[in-house]
This record gives C-alpha cells, sequence and structure tokens, in this order.
C-alpha cells in the first residue's frame, strides 16, 4: 500500500511538471494533469489497470488528433500536404515510418522521408530518441501505452459486447501475415527509396494529413486510405473486439516486436497453474496469446505481445504475472530461485520490494512515456475543443 | 575508347553501384529464395546463379542492341524510355513471383495430378512457368530491364562505343561489379532453418510483393 502511494506521489510530480508547469500553468492543463493523476491512482489500486489504460489511450487519440489537425490548420489552412512544405521538409515525422526509414538510411545514407532531422515540431532526431528509449525500456509496451493511434481502435473495439468475429483460431495467420507485411514494406522502401506504406497504406492519412487529389493515382490513394482507415480502424475493431491495424498492418508495431526481446520487461505464464480456459486468448487486443501458445505450454505470450496488461486482469488463476527480462538471468548467475514468495519479514525491505515489483515498475515507466508524450499535444487538443464549444455558445446566443 | 578502360569504368561502375542493383532485386531474391520449397545452400546457390544469368542475358541483349543502334538510338535516351522499360519490368517481374507463388502455395501434388487430366498443356505450363528454377531465370530477365541511373550510364556507354563486342565487354563488368552484393543471399537458407516460420512468411512476403508489382508500380503508372 505505502509503495503504491510513494509511486502516486512519484507521477504526480511527473504530470505536475510535464502537463501543468511545462504547460503555463492553465486550467485546462490542470484539469488533464488532474484526469492523469486520476487514471493512475485506478491503474494502480484497482484490478482493472487495462480498463483505465484503454481509457487513456482514447482520450489521447482523440485530443492529438484535434490537436494535429488544428496546427495544420493554423500552419497551413487544410490538412493537404502542401508543395512547399513537402520541398521544404516541414512534414510531421510519424513514428509508424521509423523502420522503413532507418533501413534505407543504414544502406544508403539517405533519409527517404521530407521531414527536418531537428528543430521543428516532430523532427525525425526527437522521434528517434523518444524510440530508442521506449525500446529498451517499455519495448512494444509503447502501442498500447503511449501510441497516438492505438486508443482510436482500443475505442472501436470496446463499443460491441461481444465480438462477431472469431480470430482466435487464426491468431497464427494473423502474426504472419504482420511480418510478411512488414517484410513487404522494408523491402520496397529500399527498392523504391520512399515510403511506399505513407503512398498507399497509412490509414491514419485520414486523420492527420494527406496528399492532395490531383490526379487518378492521387485519387485511388485517397479511396485506399479511406477504405483501409473504415475497415482496420472502425469495422473490424468493432466486430472483432481487437486491434487489428496494429497487429496486422502497422510496420513499427511488427518493428518493435522484433526488438521486444530487448526491453526491460515480459508477460511470463505460469503453466502449472494456468487451467487453458483460454480467456486471456480471446482478451488479448493483439492476438499474441493463441491455441498452441496455451497446450505448448511456452509459458509466454508470442512475440506480438504489446504488454496491454489485459491477460493480467482477467486470468482467474492469477497465472500471467509482469517479469524483468533480466531477472531470471540474473537469478541463475547468482544461483538464486525466484520461485520464493514469503513475504519479508523486515518492513523496509518490504516496502522495496512492493516498489520495484515489476508490474508496478512496468506501469510506473510506460504511463510516464504516455504522460509525457501526451502532455501538450492534449492540453492543446482540449484547449481547441473548449474554445470551439465557448465560440459555439456565443454563436449561438447563449 | 579503349577496351581496357571500358572494362574498368563498368566495373567500377558496378562496384560503386552494385548497392542500388542489390537493393532493386532484394524484394524478389529474398521472399522468393527463402520461400522456396527443400531450401539449401546448394539449391540457393543455384536460383540465385540462374537469378544472375537472367539478369546478364537481359543486360547484354539490350546492350548489343543499343550499341547496335548507335546514335540511332540517342533520341530515346530520355527519361520516358526508362520509365517505361521499367514499368514493363515491374509487371512482369509481378506476374512471374506470382505464378511462382501460385504454383507453390495454391496448386499442391495432388491437385496438380488431378488437373492434368483436364487440362496437361495448361497445367505443364503452369508449372514450368511456376517452378522455382524458372522463376529464378525469368525474373532475372525482367529484372534486367528495369533502368535504373548506373544501367542508363552503361547503356550510354555502349551507345558511344558503337561496337557489340564492346558493348557485351561492358555489360559484363558492369555485372561483375554489382556480383559481390549479392553474396549475402547465401545465408538465407540457414536462417530458415534456424526458423522455419520465415518460409511461410517469405511466401506471404512474395506474394504482396507480386500484387504490388503488378498494380502499384505497373499497372497505375502505365495507365495514369
Amino acid at each position: 500500500m505505502s509503495a503504491k502511494l510513494v509511486l502516486t506521489a512519484f507521477m504526480a510530480y511527473i504530470i505536475y511538471f510535464f502537463t501543468i508547469s511545462l504547460q503555463s500553468n492553465s486550467v485546462l492543463a490542470w484539469v488533464y494533469g488532474a484526469f492523469l493523476l486520476y487514471l493512475f491512482v485506478m491503474m494502480l489500486f484497482s484490478k482493472n489497470a487495462n480498463k483505465y489504460r484503454r481509457l487513456f489511450q482514447l482520450v489521447f487519440a482523440v485530443l492529438f488528433t484535434v490537436s494535429f489537425v488544428g496546427n495544420l490548420y493554423d500552419e497551413r489552412g487544410s490538412m493537404a500536404i502542401t508543395q512547399n512544405a513537402f520541398y521544404e521538409s516541414e512534414i510531421p515525422f510519424c513514428h509508424l515510418v521509423i523502420p522503413l526509414t532507418i533501413i534505407p538510411y543504414a544502406l544508403t545514407k539517405t533519409i527517404i522521408f521530407p521531414a527536418r532531422i531537428s528543430g521543428h515540431y516532430a523532427s525525425i532526431l526527437s522521434m528517434l530518441i523518444i524510440w530508442l528509449t521506449a525500446t529498451v525500456t517499455i519495448g512494444r509496451g509503447w502501442c498500447s501505452w503511449a501510441c497516438f493511434y492505438g486508443g482510436l481502435e482500443d475505442g472501436f473495439s470496446g463499443l460491441a459486447k461481444k465480438s462477431k468475429i472469431k480470430l482466435l483460431p487464426k491468431n497464427n495467420e494473423i502474426r504472419i501475415f504482420h511480418f510478411s507485411f512488414f517484410a513487404f514494406l522494408i523491402l520496397m522502401s529500399i527498392a523504391f527509396l520512399s515510403s511506399i506504406f505513407c503512398q498507399w497504406f497509412c490509414p491514419f492519412k485520414l486523420i492527420t494529413e494527406f496528399t492532395p487529389i490531383v490526379d487518378i493515382p492521387s485519387l485511388i490513394a485517397t479511396f485506399l486510405f479511406m477504405s483501409v482507415f473504415l475497415i482496420f480502424i472502425i469495422v473490424l475493431p468493432i466486430l472483432t473486439k481487437k486491434r487489428t491495424q496494429c497487429s496486422i498492418l502497422c510496420p513499427f508495431g511488427a518493428m518493435q516486436s522484433l526488438l521486444s526481446p530487448i526491453s526491460q520487461f515480459k508477460i511470463s505464464i505460469d503453466t502449472e497453474k494456468c487451467t487453458s480456459c483460454m480467456k486471456c486468448a480471446k482478451a488479448c487486443p493483439f492476438s499474441a496469446i493463441d491455441i498452441d501458445t496455451i497446450i505448448q505450454k511456452k509459458g509466454r505470450p508470442e512475440l506480438n505481445c504489446a504488454l496491454c496488461g489485459a491477460c493480467l486482469d482477467i486470468c482467474p488463476e492469477n497465472a500471467i504475472h509482469m517479469e524483468f527480462s533480466f531477472t531470471k538471468k540474473l537469478a541463475k548467475k547468482c544461483g538464486l530461485s525466484l520461485s520464493n514468495k514469503t513475504k519479508s519479514k523486515n518492513k523496509i525491505a518490504g516496502f522495496f520490494k512492493d516498489l520495484t515489483q515489476p508490474k508496478h515498475a512496468f506501469v510506473f515507466s510506460a504511463y510516464t512515456f504516455g504522460v509525457i508524450i501526451s502532455s501538450s499535444l492534449a492540453t492543446d487538443g482540449l484547449r481547441r475543443i473548449v474554445s470551439a464549444f465557448i465560440r459555439a455558445l456565443s454563436l449561438g446566443g447563449i | 575508347m579503349k577496351l581496357w578502360s571500358s572494362a574498368l569504368q563498368s566495373l567500377l561502375l558496378g562496384l560503386s553501384t552494385g548497392t542500388y542493383c542489390a537493393m532493386y532485386c532484394a524484394p524478389i531474391l529474398i521472399p522468393f529464395i527463402s520461400g522456396s520449397e527443400n531450401n539449401s545452400l546448394k539449391k540457393t546457390t543455384v536460383l540465385t546463379l540462374l537469378f544472375l544469368a537472367g539478369r546478364i542475358v537481359s543486360y547484354v541483349v539490350l546492350g548489343i542492341i543499343f550499341a547496335g543502334a548507335g546514335m540511332l538510338l540517342s533520341s530515346f535516351f530520355n527519361p520516358v524510355l526508362a520509365r517505361r522499360l521499367s514499368v514493363f519490368a515491374y509487371i512482369i517481374c509481378g506476374l512471374i513471383l506470382l505464378q511462382n507463388f501460385l504454383v507453390k502455395r495454391k496448386l499442391s501434388k495432388n491437385t496438380l495430378e488431378a488437373n492434368k487430366k483436364a487440362c496437361p498443356v495448361r497445367m505443364k505450363l503452369a508449372v514450368f512457368t511456376g517452378n522455382d528454377f524458372s522463376t529464378a531465370v525469368l525474373s532475372g530477365l525482367s529484372v534486367g530491364l528495369h533502368i535504373c541511373p548506373p544501367f542508363w550510364a552503361s547503356l550510354f556507354l555502349c551507345v558511344q562505343s558503337g561496337s557489340i563486342f564492346y558493348a557485351c565487354i561492358i555489360f559484363l563488368c558492369f555485372y561483375l561489379g554489382t556480383l559481390p552484393f549479392f553474396l549475402p543471399v547465401l545465408g538465407l537458407p540457414f536462417a530458415v532453418k534456424k526458423m522455419p516460420v520465415l518460409k511461410q512468411i517469405a511466401q506471404m512476403t512474395q506474394l504482396l510483393i507480386a500484387v504490388y508489382f503488378i498494380i502499384f508500380a505497373g499497372l497505375i503508372p502505365l495507365i495514369f
């Protein structure tokens, strides 16, 4: 209990610094800060951390979209990419294209994305630093805790009470397709030296910025963007209750899955406690647990686990846990056993043990990422919504 | 122009720009070789050599045509011709990869036997054009049609030389210069052996690449 309070105090400070102090102490920053703190408290103290994580991501995704589109209108007067912005390399760098940019860069020393290296809103360098830090700490946890697109799918997947299409028997094929699509995008970006994901397949063009329709190919591209958005962000998440774009198309998600072994956290399944009820597999929005995972007693979800925590909350046997990825190796080296679950009699030792529990440490780290990334964007989004609301009221003569 | 000077020039051109050749060939070679049946070092080496043989044949034939026609073709030396040739290269290559994927995945041995009775000529043609060895040669031939800047420079050297013999030497040297960049492909069977799931991933990637080549890199630029 006291460890959770200490973590809450730390988080309150982080929220105050990034969300309130850096946003000029505005009333809306305080409102958003209070909301963030409330979510964190609920994540720590309730038994349904995933529910509050989803709420955070959904709110962040909506506010991000409002802020991003609002900024584009302020800067260019429309959501369309202007020739000037393209030639001046002023397109905001999106984390989804990191894998499609770094590999051609490594081979040719050419940056194929028209964004500024540094000193600009969403520059390449800032996104790379955020990505590297996220990769070595929370790994693919980024997708469930800090990605500003993921919340939309999370929101739509929560609309229906039951899934209309059951993907569980197809989970393995979904994973294979995801990695195939990733390989396809990488190879094509190498061959064409351009990000073909942005050219043809990105569903988020619809809510961020898009190429203006000037000819038939750009019309086809727009039609594709709309179709991919409708199918993978709205329809399939509602029908399947899964994050379909994240688990089928997203190149960043696939890369994070491949890099997940170097992150500090992982989920483990206690095969002795597991009764193969498959509730975790049904709940997993990323299709990272399937029948084979449980039957073959792998003891962990598949590579594409995004550490959202849905399986931890739903497991009736408490057989799923968050772990530090280095503890097993370290324990083996030191000749220690990890199965010792007796409570320490020393209060101070017990406090520190509680404080450094992997689940708490993970929620704290991942949420810190979410807070830092969301602070300015979400506050700006909130400001735009409130001012639009006030304007609407004043126009209506109320 | 002296022979040795042209040869050296082409060799250096190949060596200095080989990364781009390999980068263009990677989407075709990597999924195709990783996804081929009974993958082994020997088979990979043969497939890679066949692919590269297809490439050199295309290069030499184009070299001979351009050198034979000489400056008559100078008015065609513009980006439109290069783009057209590339678009056709994409469509042909996409179709070859698609055929190979279908033969590998859809037409299992049993269905082949069953279908042979219904339409033996069509089935034999499908198996002939879709097997790994013919796919390697045919995709190599089509890749040779893709015009990249270093290839364009070599073609120009051929036209300047005005001799078919010179053209063969120029393209042979250019081709030899690009060869070292293909060596990493030989490591693919070891990776697939270690992780068998890579084969399934490679086959699916091959399908996606084939569709992309045909529609997005081929038909859309060709029609619009």
